[in-house]
């Protein structure tokens, strides 16, 4: 325990509360910088998403309809699920299963792959139909936000790949436990993000 | 003796340091004078305008274009020694290693100090002839704003290289805080949406755009003035 969540967790007479748990920060506070700057960056991108699409909504509209929400659909599963594995592996090395750990990181490894399959044939299809990011507004922002959001996966894969090897060993202290939270954070924000984009790119009708 | 010698040298080293990170707080400054005041390119021009009006700017504003431009010439130049600053506290950092992280920092922002030279040597060579055809401005002008705002590679390489040594920090006293490290690779996302500069005239990705100008230029201003107060409180520290 840490001394600012104990001071936290004490009344101004110092008893402890309880019923409270101390609070904690998954990873390190550097990387919370760095999951809010990108949060920000993408809000950013999302303000103004909405404020063009408020411009010319008929065309929005109508060029939403060529999206396969399908498929979509299918990589908002494969990011769900490989959310969950990274949750289970941390709560694995937490909880004293650290053998468990590398087997979930590498599922949810595979569930990234499987996003990038998902991603290539949709913008191989979109392409094959003559569909590019100069075809009108909405489709440069689906091929640059989705882009943009595909880098962040492949660097996620690759923390997830880091994170395989990282706990092959099994037994982690807490500095390891603190690492592993810092990429799990991360590849959390990949997936949050993922989601946003799916409702406001695939759904909104 | 020696001692005294040894302090006079540690004093004399740091008031050295602080003068390259005095040159990285001028930069963004210079830059900015020459590409406002002086030669009237912020906003940057429309890339929709017609040959005739981008004639027209340089046609009118000859004088201040040609003297400007001479400005961001400098800026280009003051980024080496504050380059050579960083490089300097992040061999702190890597002493005992192959300083690989280092030199990786100090050759790619040396090399960046090029993207400003280059396309302030364009826009020269547009001022040069403002009465020439139309197109040929045009086109000068085109490479000019492209070749300033499209390359973000270096800088992507030189900040996680930056990022890179901090995190990897073992130093009991570390050199810079660790937050730092993550600022970098975060400034990293941030130049992302200009390198696809070349497919758009109008929008947020255009060369004046949100996404490919504004917020760039504004983050990698403020990261020089970031950068500058922490590598001179390093330097302060090494001296202590």
């Amino acid at each position: 325990m840490r001394p600012i969540s104990s001071a936290l967790d004490t009344t101004a007479r110092g008893v402890p509360l309880p019923d409270r748990p101390p609070r904690h920060l998954p990873g390190e506070a550097g990387i919370w910088l760095f999951i809010c700057g990108d949060l920000l960056v993408f809000s950013l991108f999302f303000v103004t998403f909405l404020y063009y699409r408020g411009q010319e909504l008929a065309l929005f509209r109508a060029a939403r309809l060529h999206l396969d929400q399908g498929l979509g659909a299918l990589n908002t599963l494969f990011m769900l699920s490989s959310s969950w594995f990274v949750a289970s592996g941390v709560r694995a090395v937490r909880g004293g299963a650290a053998r468990m750990a590398p087997y979930c990181f590498a599922l949810a490894w595979a569930c990234g792959c499987g996003f990038g399959v998902v991603k290539f044939f949709e913008y191989r299809a979109k392409i094959r139909a003559g569909i590019t990011l100069n075809t009108n507004d909405f489709y440069m922002y689906y091929y640059m936000f989705t882009g943009i959001h595909f880098m962040h996966v492949l660097i996620g894969m690759g923390v997830l790949a880091f994170l395989t090897r990282y706990t092959w060993r099994g037994a982690c202290d807490a500095r390891k436990i603190r690492n592993i939270e810092s990429g799990a954070s991360f590849w959390h924000v990949v997936d949050l993000l993922w989601i946003v984009l799916f409702a406001l790119l695939y759904l909104i009708p | 003796m020696d001692r005294a010698r040894g302090a006079e040298r540690d004093y004399v080293n740091t008031r050295h340091q602080i003068l390259c990170v005095w040159s990285g707080v001028l930069c963004p400054i210079v830059m900015f004078t020459g590409l406002w005041p002086m030669a009237g390119f912020f906003p940057p021009h429309h890339p929709t305008a017609s040959a005739a009006d981008i004639a027209a700017i340089y046609q009118q504003g000859t004088s201040g274009i040609r003297l400007g431009m001479i400005f961001i010439m400098l800026a280009g130049a003051l980024n080496v020694p504050f380059v050579a600053a960083i490089a300097a506290q992040m061999l702190r950092i890597e002493s005992g290693r192959t300083p690989v992280l280092s030199m990786t920092q100090l050759g790619a922002g040396a090399a960046g100090a090029l993207l400003f030279i280059i396309p302030a040597l364009i826009w020269t060579a547009a001022a040069f002839r403002p009465d020439r055809p139309a197109d040929i401005t045009l086109a000068l002008n085109d490479i000019g704003w492209i070749s300033f705002v499209m390359p973000f590679t270096l800088a992507v390489v030189q900040n996680c290289a930056i990022g890179l040594a901090i995190v990897s920090d073992r130093n009991a006293q570390p050199v810079f805080p660790r937050w730092l490290g993550f600022f970098n690779f975060w400034v990293v996302l941030l130049f992302l949406p200009g390198g696809l500069l070349t497919f758009f005239k109008t929008g947020p990705f255009a060369w004046n755009g949100l996404l490919a100008f504004w917020v760039p230029a504004t983050v990698f201003g403020a990261w020089y003035f970031v950068m500058a107060a922490f590598v001179i409180k390093a330097a302060r520290q090494q001296a202590a």
